[in-house]
Parts: structure tokens; C-alpha cells; sequence
């Protein structure tokens, strides 16, 4: 079974929230990237989302824009990022493991993707392709990877049906109108949109976009089956990446795995 | 070949394999609006009537088709016609479809105005109908460009827009339509986003083109009238392609008529160093459309070059990369040293002074004329007058003004 399907029902059956972690692959290198994964595992993290640096992401705020211009100086590459999982999975065989990214880099790497070699990737989310779509339609084949869709508040009804139903990982629920990092949440707009989702999806939601601060976990923990963090962590990444002292990082994830318990 | 220009896009936004919506989820409903606000206006008189008293009244049409006289005499062969476009208000064709677009805008009720810009003529095309409708007008553009375009920041700001300098990634036209994008998805409510070319995600390209359109109906018209026949061939400077796809598309289901864009060649297209997608790139996905794409060997977009603003863009609309496909259009690219030689010619041969972009179509005459002898009727789209490039030839000719 897929690990993020399995991972996800297990958590749903002791009814806890998820907590998914982001960060971009190659930011500042990539054994750093490594490192920082298994570290996000060990602070309670259940599964972790690595971003494809791309050049034009449109979708990211300031914040995630500079960790890919970092690991884009690194020439990071798709197959750089799946040789890089592949050291990952030597120690850990179990966390999910998502890759975010843009459509341009994953029709590109077609083949990469379709071999998935020892199905070390358990899903991929598309950024900039309407919900009702996935890999299949673009041409990419892959029986071992579900797709993760987008819900944002400005669906509009009839497609947050369509979208719930495709999508196999979990419904990624947009939480505001704006890029990665921003601060705008409407906690009753997030409940209304969130509740209408469960009605259609037979998958988890899961919310993110601009969570930063353990009440804002808490809160969002509360209308959906689990959170998804990505600048606060990137930021905390930039901070110290010369030093590369994560100790910050992990007493955040901690801080926040307690506030969504 | 199928050029029945009715059918394309499909209902989906695709050119053959081209175009579609590849945006974040967050802008599919607004993409969605403006579909039907569009579809809904299109063929509605009073939409169309007062779409053609603006660009007759507050822009100038019908612009002239002129006998470049010559600059005939100096090729030796066939008539040169120019479609002087640099005769509209605010200098060039970028304000055909921002009269149109204005008016979607204000149906649709939105209250502010964005636009990106890279020659700045969009920008001051965009600052100028928002102005007229006193209307909040933001326009992105890269810090390279501002630099190398500071009459036209200028000029925006003159018309009461804010100019917002765009400083990552290579600073120029694609990450000014990046951060765009980035402030549509987080003002998607109340703002609309005029895009500058028939760039973008689905309906875009196809409503620049429709607007622009005016541009290829005239020719039409106008070719008849002054020399009773279609022309032989149209050559435009393809950017983004919205002069150029207004050119042509009136004459895409006329095959006696040659349809030719010329892209940047910057230092050589051999060189890699140039904005030519459609003559040295691969499909891929930017800007929310699938169209001919400027990638490196990973993957990901590369840096352009091209000595005019206008043209230093890696991708191009979708439906120049159906035209290629299917062999109804050529594409060629002239380098920046070619374009520039082009540039002083014209200004010296017809008192008139192109853009840098357009100099690029009148360059690649040199090659054109050759196939033509003096039956043939060529039409050059003059998409913009060169004022705002004096900076820039001024500096490389080694003159401080
Ligand atoms: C005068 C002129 N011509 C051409 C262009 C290129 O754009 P497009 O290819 O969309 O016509 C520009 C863009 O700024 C321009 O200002």
C-alpha cells in the first residue's frame, strides 16, 4: 500500500492530525536537505513534502522563492532529488514522502517519474494544473503515485466535487488567497470550505498555505485532518543555513505536532 | 491544413497541442469568469460599438497603411507597405488591447488594475485606460527593464500607476509577469489582470488576439484599396506575439498570403544566447500556457537576450506554436546587430523611428526582399515608435545624451 494512504488512515483510526513538513530540495545543499528530513521525522513529523526548485514559481511567496533560488544555484535536478531520496530511504523505509512542484519539471522528467525506482516516492503535487486533473492526463504514467489536488477558497462549488473525488493522497486545502507564506486567515471561510470538501472526498484534507504560529496549527488542526507547515520552516532553513544548528527547527515542529494533539 | 480560424482555441483554450490553463487553482474561477464575461460581450453591439468608438476616438484608428517609398527604392524589388501602429496613442499596438480589456473590466466591476510590462509600453498602454476610468493601476516590470526603459516608468507613473520593480530571477518581462500573477492570486476579488501579450492561461491569449485583431482587419481593407490584391507576405516582431497574432490572424485562412514573425536572435541564435523559443526551443509550460519554451537541459526556463525589452521573453503565445506546427506561419529570428543596423536604416530612409522590437521585422527585409521581385506587396507591422529606445541606442553607439 501506498505509504501516504496508509500513513494518513492509521492516523485517522487514532484520531490524530497529520502534520506534514515542507522544504525545497538542494536548499542550501543536498545533504543538508537529508539531514533536515530525517530531523523532521524524529520531531514528529508524518510526512514530508520536498518542493522541485523550478525558476518561475508563481505560487510561492518571498520566502520559498529565495530557498529555490538557492538550490536552483546548487543545478539541482529532478534526478538530483530522486538520487537524493534514494540515500533517504537507506535509513528510513516508512515516512511519505510528496514532491511539489511545477508541470513543467515533471513533463520534462516523464521518465523518471513513471520508473519511480523502488516506489520511493509516494506522491506528487502539481501546482499550476486545475484540480480536476493529474499526472495521467499530461501524459505521465505511474501506478505507484497518487496525486495530491488543490481546493482554494475560491472554488466554486460544483468543482470542489469533481477535485475531492480525484484526488488519491489527500485534498490540499488552500487556506487564502495568496501566495506561500502570506497571513491571511479567514477561520470561518476555512471551516465552510473545508466541511463542504469531507462531504465529497473519500480521502483526508489537509490545510496550509500561511500557517506560521502553533495557535494557527491549532486552529486549522480543528477543521481539517491535519496541517501542512512550508515558510516558517524555509525561513528558519535560510536563517541558519551556514551554520546548519537546527535545534529551532525541531523544537518548532514539536511545538506544533503539541498544539495539533 | 486546418486553418478554419473559428475552431481554435478549443473549449478547453488549446491551439492543436498548445495553450490550455496552467495556473494555481486559486485563479480558475477568475479564469472562468472572464470567459464568460467575454463570451457573453464579444458579439454584443453596444460592447462592440463602444470597443470601436475608443480606439477610434482616444487611440487614433484606423492607422494608415503607408508606402514606405524608399525603403522600396533601396531593396530594388517589391512594394514595401508599413502598418503604422506607432501612430496610436501612447506609441505603439499595446493600446488596441488594453482598450478592450479595460472595458471587461470595468463590466466585471473590478476596481483595480494590474499588468506586467517589459518595454513599458504595455505598462504605459495599461496606466493610460485606467487613468481614463480612474481606476487603481499597479505594473510590474523587471529591474533591468526599468533601468533600460526609464522614459516609459516614467511616462506610467506621469498617468498615476504605481511601477512595482521586479528584482528576481533575471529581472526582466517573465518574472514581471511572476510577480503578476503572484499578486492576482492573492487579489484575485477585486483585481484584474490585463496581460500584455496573447500570453498566459486560457482565455488570454485568445481575447489579446481578438482585440488586436482591428490591427490584421484593417490590412485587409486597406490592402484592397491601395493595391487591389492580399499581400504577399506580413512580417512582424514576435515577443510575447500580440502584434504580430493580430496581424495575422484576419489572414489565416488565406494561404496566398505569406505570414512570417521574426523572434530576437540576441548574439546569434547558434550562440543560445537569444529570446527565440519557436526557432531554438522545446515545449513546456510557463506562464500558465503549453507553447514553445526556452529550457535548459533540467528543465527549467532559461535566461533570455535580446537588446529589446519587448522581445527578451523565453516563451511566446500557443498559438504562434500551432502556427509553426502546422507550416501556416514561418518563424525567423534577426540578431541584435542586424536589428540595430535595421533600426538606424529605417529612421534615416523614412523618417521614422522604430521600436527596437519592431526593427527586428524590418531586418529581416534584407533576406525577405530578396525572394520578390516588383509585383510583390509587403507589409511590415510597425508595432511601436522607437523613442523609448533612444537610452539604449544612444549608450551603444557610444553617445551620452
Ligand atoms: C513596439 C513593440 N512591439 C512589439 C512588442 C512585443 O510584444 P508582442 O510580441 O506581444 O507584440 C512590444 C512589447 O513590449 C512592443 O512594445
Amino acid at each position: 500500500m501506498n505509504r501516504l494512504t496508509e500513513t494518513l488512515a492509521n492516523l485517522k483510526q487514532q484520531n490524530k492530525k497529520a502534520l506534514v513538513a515542507y522544504l525545497v530540495a538542494g536548499d542550501p545543499d543536498i545533504e543538508t536537505t537529508i539531514d533536515l528530513m530525517h530531523l523532521f521525522v524524529e520531531a514528529g513529523v508524518d510526512a514530508i513534502e520536498i518542493g522541485v526548485p523550478f525558476t518561475d514559481p508563481i505560487a510561492e511567496g518571498p520566502v520559498i522563492q529565495r530557498a529555490h533560488d538557492r538550490a536552483l544555484k546548487n543545478n539541482i535536478s529532478l534526478k538530483d532529488i530522486y538520487s537524493m531520496v534514494e540515500i533517504f530511504r537507506n535509513k528510513d523505509s516508512s515516512t511519505p514522502l510528496i514532491l511539489m512542484g511545477y508541470l513543467n519539471t515533471f513533463m520534462f522528467h516523464k521518465k523518471i517519474i513513471e520508473e519511480n525506482k523502488n516506489s520511493a516516492i509516494d506522491s506528487i503535487l502539481v501546482v499550476d494544473i486545475p484540480g480536476e486533473l493529474n499526472l495521467n492526463d499530461y501524459g505521465i504514467k505511474s501506478s505507484s503515485i497518487n496525486t495530491i489536488s488543490l481546493i482554494s477558497p475560491t472554488t466554486k462549488q460544483d468543482r470542489i466535487e469533481s477535485i475531492a473525488k480525484n484526488s488519491s493522497g489527500f485534498v490540499y486545502y488552500v487556506t487564502l488567497r495568496g501566495v506561500t507564506g502570506a497571513s491571511n486567515l479567514d477561520s470561518n471561510e476555512i471551516s465552510n470550505n473545508v466541511n463542504e470538501i469531507k462531504k465529497h472526498a473519500s480521502v483526508p484534507t489537509l490545510a496550509g498555505f500561511g500557517i506560521k504560529s502553533a495557535s494557527d496549527a491549532s486552529l486549522l488542526s480543528k477543521h481539517s485532518d491535519g496541517i501542512i507547515i512550508g515558510s516558517s520552516i524555509v525561513q528558519m532553513i535560510e536563517q541558519n543555513s551556514v551554520t546548519k544548528e537546527f535545534d529551532r527547527i525541531r523544537e518548532y515542529i514539536t511545538e506544533i505536532k503539541q498544539a495539533i494533539s | 491544413m486546418k486553418t478554419n480560424k473559428q475552431n481554435l482555441p478549443d473549449k478547453n483554450g488549446f491551439y492543436g497541442d498548445f495553450g490550455g490553463k496552467f495556473v494555481p487553482e486559486t485563479l480558475m474561477y477568475a479564469l472562468e469568469q472572464l470567459e464568460t464575461t467575454y463570451t457573453k460581450l464579444k458579439d454584443n453591439n453596444e460592447f462592440k460599438e463602444k470597443f470601436y468608438s475608443d480606439l477610434s476616438e482616444f487611440v487614433g484608428r484606423p492607422s494608415p497603411l503607408y508606402f514606405a517609398e524608399r525603403l522600396t527604392k533601396h531593396y530594388g524589388t517589391g512594394s514595401i507597405w508599413l502598418k503604422r501602429e506607432d501612430l496610436n496613442h501612447t506609441g505603439a499596438h499595446k493600446i488596441n488591447n488594453t482598450i478592450g480589456q479595460i472595458l471587461l473590466a470595468k463590466y466585471m466591476g473590478k476596481k483595480r488594475i494590474i499588468a506586467e510590462t517589459g518595454a513599458g509600453q504595455h505598462g504605459v498602454a495599461t496606466a493610460a485606460v485606467a487613468a481614463r476610468l480612474g481606476l487603481e493601476c499597479h505594473i510590474y516590470m523587471g529591474s533591468e527593464d526599468v533601468e533600460r526603459q526609464s522614459l516609459n516608468v516614467y511616462r506610467i507613473k506621469l498617468l498615476g500607476a504605481h511601477v512595482h520593480a521586479v528584482n528576481s530571477g533575471s529581472a526582466t518581462l517573465k518574472d514581471a509577469l511572476n510577480e503578476a500573477l503572484r499578486d492576482w492570486v492573492t487579489n484575485v476579488d477585486n483585481t484584474y489582470y490585463i496581460i500584455g501579450s496573447v500570453t498566459g492561461p486560457h482565455p488570454y491569449p485568445m481575447i489579446v488576439r481578438d482585440f488586436n485583431s482591428v490591427v490584421g482587419e484593417e490590412l485587409i481593407s486597406q490592402s484592397k484599396e491601395l493595391f487591389s490584391a492580399m499581400p504577399d507576405a506580413i512580417v512582424a516582431c514576435v515577443g510575447g506575439g500580440s502584434n504580430a497574432m493580430g496581424a495575422f490572424y484576419p489572414f489565416i485562412s488565406m494561404n496566398e498570403t505569406r505570414l512570417i514573425g521574426v523572434e530576437a536572435g540576441g548574439e546569434g541564435v547558434e550562440t543560445g544566447e537569444h529570446a527565440a523559443p519557436l526557432n531554438d526551443g522545446i515545449p513546456g509550460v510557463l506562464h500558465g500556457a503549453l507553447s514553445y519554451l526556452m529550457q535548459d537541459e533540467k528543465g527549467q526556463v532559461k535566461e533570455t537576450k535580446s537588446v529589446s525589452a519587448g522581445l527578451d521573453y523565453p516563451g511566446v503565445g500557443p498559438e504562434h506554436s500551432w502556427l509553426k506546427d502546422s507550416g501556416r506561419a514561418e518563424y525567423v529570428a534577426v540578431s541584435d546587430d542586424e536589428a540595430l543596423r535595421a533600426f538606424h536604416e529605417v529612421s534615416e530612409l523614412e523618417g521614422i523611428i522604430p521600436a527596437l522590437e519592431t526593427a527586428h521585422a524590418f531586418a529581416y527585409l534584407d533576406i525577405l526582399m530578396k525572394e520578390y521581385d516588383s509585383s510583390a506587396n509587403i507589409i511590415v507591422n510597425l508595432s511601436g515608435r522607437g523613442d523609448k529606445d533612444i537610452n539604449t541606442v544612444a549608450e551603444i553607439d557610444g553617445i551620452k545624451l
